[in-house]
């Protein structure tokens, strides 16, 4: 125990504790409190430090509070009553101050509510699960003979059976399957819907709670099915529990086999990153599909609890080398494993480690909520010296009454804390109004629950910082006013305050300057990535998922959609060439080196895929039916010929899942993963019947083409509902995440414009009061408003410059390791940063010059007569 | 209770620096009258309690040892002093005459 500093415990509380209590019982106190803390289970946890700022809180009553000098002497309850009398009074006098001040600060706080909500809804995602802090995910880490390490959360299945009887520290292991989609049919109902198949471990690992059914013995049958709430509402109606209609009911599924009912669950919810509408036990998939059952195949994700206490560090290292030790390290490939909890927000590897993922826009996020807050906290700041000319009468015979600097501290602390308080409760209004917006954006389901706890701590906190951060710098000045001078109203601030408070304005600006640079490189780079040209045609191309009965008839249905007049041609393929997802690390060409190890792509088509897609061809020729043998040929993609390593590709031989044949031809390289991937390399087969997908390419109508479409898919296969998807749309739905973060940060940078500019609009005010004699005696003497406006407006030209110079190069570095991540991305132009800056400028110059030229109208009688 | 005012907690309290004799600092009070009492006591409401007894003179305190779990700070030993022993005496005293003087017939319910 002697490690133990007293550095531990939290020290507010303490700091708390020592100021409020009477020094002579203060020692044996605080040494009981400390020695309390650590006796506890869990001394470093949050809940410890709750309890003893609870305990702190509960010392503070009277016999141990300390006699405070003030109290003693003053009244403060009337003093306190006076300072509010006062502040309110101000407030209602100098109401365009007031607006000014309250606006900055409810915009601020509103949007900064509003971020912490995004932020704090991120990172609980996952949580909820009992079991979380012992729930690790497997990932497969394939090292290439080049160094890259490319991962892929496909795991061996034959692993699950490993962990399971070998490892002692597991607990529990389950497969879980990608989402897909099923038609499910009861009675005439069909309906497709979106689930996975998992391991019976499944429900013991994860906590989606069952509302009928047994956990234990719902996924013992291979033929039993478990749905969500939501599904059985939809087949079953509201009473679905009432009538026990779900439970040993059966589905049709795909029309391939029937499925029992086993059990109802809560739906997943968006507190979950699992989603799924039905559960089927993993078994009946591995039945009809036995190639996951190698270890050279990964047909699952795989996820597994720890025994309680085990060490993760030893399963670690045990099990990274797993997969190699069974296939003879035929290919090098090492297990990762990451705590489940954290997998959600870091879910990008580079190099085999994660590198990040949403949790770079969780912290992109959060910094900018500070970015606002802090510039409406010096909105506040600057505005209230600014008032301090008007004050200072005030302030001056309030000490020669005997005030003295604290209790004029006091008073200013109060007056921000009325205001934060008020803006506070106004930004709560603003939140309750706009959280709507927020969520049709970033397609959450957020809301402010003023029933909870947590949300009043953090608003407690936010008005805590603001009130303080803001109130500080007036609170030090205005008590510093001499008595003299502030009764004379002469106050001259030193130059050691002028400087502060044109530091605080370049600071405001070159925060906006950041977020406006920030903003536009991220709406550019969106710009870029959806419209660049892929090496492909998405555009008006529609396709359909082939199901089994209509994949039977892939030939006639292909010929009866080309009967169509508004559709070009049609190809079938294996996949989306855009997102797709088979590959094969064995691959064998002519003059490979038998140590080397590639993962590539394959793609299956048929005749009329280059063509639908208008792929270019650069050497060799396309599939043809003149050439009866195509059916053993490839062609390849430019990465892969530099991958195989050849200069001329043509007639070279290649083998590909066990069949042999030659490269007939080279197509340029085409994009088929996001825009933070390189293009991977790429082997295309020409083999008919293993394709699902149909991409048909239409023209003119769209709408009577789908309808056509409809028709023949109708006929066809008449016991599934049509669906079909846009390619282009598919497209730019992968990209939802970076969309979201852009126009988030694009809202958010124009709330950061308003309030800099509410501020200059303050501080330009400011200074023209402090020189509305100057400005007097020089129209007397014939200066125009345009010198005028000239002579005001500069001294913030030059202060914005400045944010800009300060800005620019810190953006530059930020915004290029953001740029970083995408393996294509557009250029960062200087261009950027100019319009960036003038725009600020722009904005700043029309806020200052109009309170200038105000100033600067006004009639020299009205400021020199006082004199 | 006349001259010596002492509340119900209070009383606790100095029983349990008597039982804890020698080693009655902060936390083994607190923990002392947590085990017996089952009740949770508050670092507040007991420390409130034996400074008012000490001010009230049943109790006396010395600083004892430091130690790093107190983050260097000294214990605060009590000890109840031969005026508090008379007064727990004298609440005892009171509480035996109660007993003595309630009637037998007072606490037998089953006839009601």
């Amino acid at each position: 125990m002697s490690e133990i500093t007293p550095k531990d415990a939290p020290k507010l509380p303490l700091k708390v504790l020592r100021w409020f209590c009477d020094p002579a019982l203060l020692e044996d106190v605080e040494g009981d409190l400390m020695e309390l803390y650590h006796s506890r289970k869990k001394p470093d946890s949050l809940r410890s430090k709750i309890r003893f700022t609870i305990d702190v809180f509960l010392l503070f009553r009277p016999g141990m509070i300390r006699r405070f000098q003030i109290s003693n002497q003053l009244n403060s309850v009337a003093m306190v009553k006076n300072y509010i009398i006062t502040a309110f009074r101000f407030a209602l006098r100098y109401k365009s101050y007031t607006v000014i001040n309250l606006l900055g600060l409810v915009v601020g706080l509103a949007s900064t509510i509003l971020i912490l909500l995004w932020i704090n809804d991120e990172i609980n995602i996952d949580k909820f699960h009992t079991k979380a802090d012992r729930i690790y995910r497997a990932y497969r880490n394939m090292h290439q003979s080049s160094g890259e390490v490319m991962t892929t959360p496909a795991i061996p299945q034959p692993l699950e059976l490993v962990l399971e009887n070998e490892y002692p520290e597991i607990d529990e292991v389950t497969l879980v399957g990608w989402e897909v989609e099923s038609a499910f049919r009861f009675g005439d109902d069909v309906s497709y819907e979106m689930g996975r198949y998992t391991s019976p471990e499944f429900f013991s690992i994860f906590s989606f709670p069952f509302l009928a059914g047994d956990p234990e013995t719902a996924m013992n049958d291979v033929s039993s099915v478990v749905i969500t709430e939501r599904l059985a509402r939809k087949f079953f109606g509201d009473k679905w529990k009432e009538d026990q209609l779900a439970l040993g009911n059966t589905f049709n599924i795909d029309n391939r086999k029937s499925f029992t009912i086993t059990g109802v669950v809560k739906d997943p919810g968006p507190k979950s990153s699992i989603q799924f509408d039905w559960i089927i036990p993993a078994d009946e998939y591995i039945q009809r599909n036995n190639w996951v059952e190698s270890w050279y195949n990964g047909g699952f994700r795989m996820l597994f609890t720890l025994h309680e206490g085990a060490d993760i560090a030893v399963v670690r290292e045990r099990v990274e080398q797993e997969v190699n030790e069974h296939t003879n390290y035929e290919a090098d490939e090492r297990i990762y494993l990451q705590p489940f909890r954290d997998s959600y927000l870091n879910s990008n590897f580079e190099n085999g480690v994660p590198s990040g993922g949403r949790i770079q826009y969780v912290r992109i996020l959060l910094i900018v909520a500070v970015f606002i807050l802090v510039i409406a906290c010096i909105n506040f700041m600057n505005l209230a010296t600014a008032r301090s000319n008007r004050r200072s009468k005030e302030i001056g015979i309030r000490k020669v009454m005997g005030a003295h600097r604290g209790g004029l501290r006091q008073q200013f602390f109060l007056e921000s804390f009325l205001l934060t308080i008020a803006s506070v409760i106004m930004a709560i209004g603003v939140v309750l109004i706009t959280i709507p917006f927020f969520n049709g954006i970033t397609g959450k389901t957020l809301h402010l629950d003023l029933r909870s706890i947590d949300v009043w701590i953090g608003v407690a906190g936010v008005t805590l910082v603001t009130g303080l951060f803001s109130g500080s710098y007036p609170a030090l000045l205005l008590s510093s006013f001499k008595i003299t001078n502030s009764l004379r109203g002469t106050i001259k601030h030193s130059r050691g305050g002028a400087y502060f408070r044109k530091g605080l304005v370049i600071f405001q600006f070159a925060l906006s300057i950041l977020l406006i640079i920030g903003t536009v490189i991220v709406y550019q780079q969106m710009q870029f990535v959806l419209n660049k040209n892929l090496g492909l045609d998405r555009e008006n191309m529609v396709f359909v998922e082939m199901e089994r009965d209509l994949a039977r008839q892939r030939e006639v249905y292909k010929t009866e959609l080309q009967k169509i007049p508004e559709i070009v041609s049609v190809t079938n393929t294996s996949g989306n060439p855009l997102s797709h997802g088979r590959s094969t690390g064995g691959a064998e060409w002519e003059g490979k080196d038998p140590n080397e190890n590639v993962e590539i792509n394959v793609l299956n088509v048929d005749l009329d895929f280059m063509r639908t897609m208008r792929m270019e061809i650069l050497q060799g020729r396309d599939f043809s039916v003149d050439f009866g043998s195509d059916t053993a040929n490839y062609i390849i993609n430019e990465v892969a010929t530099d991958v195989m390593g050849f200069d001329d590709p043509i007639n070279k031989r290649l083998k590909v899942w066990g069949q042999e044949g030659r490269i007939i031809g080279v197509v340029r390289n085409f994009h088929m993963d996001s825009m933070f991937e390189p293009i991977d390399p790429l082997i295309i087969r020409y083999d008919p019947n293993s394709t699902y997908v149909a991409f048909i390419k239409t023209q003119g109508n769209i709408v009577s083409a789908l309808d056509g479409i409809e028709k023949v898919t109708r006929s066809l296969n008449p016991d599934y509902p049509f669906k079909y998807k846009f390619m282009d749309e598919e497209y730019e739905r992968s990209y939802r995440n970076e969309m979201t973060l852009s126009t988030l940060i694009n809202i958010f940078a124009l709330v950061s414009i308003f309030i800099s500019c509410l501020g200059l609009l303050g501080l330009s005010s400011y200074s023209t009061s402090q020189r509305s004699r100057e400005i007097g005696i020089r129209k007397v003497h014939g200066a125009s408003i345009a010198n005028l406006v000239v002579l005001l407006s500069r001294d913030y030209a030059i202060l914005m410059g400045l944010a800009f110079v300060i800005a620019a190069p810190l953006a530059y570095y930020v915004m290029r390791e953001w740029l970083n991540d995408f393996a294509f991305r557009t250029e960062l132009d200087l261009f950027i940063f100019a319009i960036a800056g003038i725009g600020v400028f722009v904005g700043g110059a029309l806020t200052v010059g109009f309170k200038s030229y105000q100033a600067a109208m006004i009639n020299p009688v009205n400021t020199l007569k006082d004199e | 209770m006349g001259k010596y005012a002492i509340g119900e907690f209070e009383e606790i309290v100095m029983l349990t620096v008597a039982v804890l004799f020698g080693d009655a600092y902060g936390i083994t009070i607190k923990q002392e009258i947590e085990r017996r009492m089952s009740r949770k006591v508050s670092v507040g409401a007991m420390r409130t309690a034996l400074n008012r007894l000490e001010k009230k003179g049943f109790l006396e305190s010395k600083f004892g040892e430091a130690t790093a779990v107190r983050g260097g700070k000294r214990k605060r030993y009590f000890q109840v002093t031969p005026f508090g022993k008379r007064a727990l005496d004298q609440i005892m005293e009171t509480r035996k005459q109660y007993w003595k003087d309630i009637p037998s017939v007072a606490f037998e319910f089953k006839f009601i």
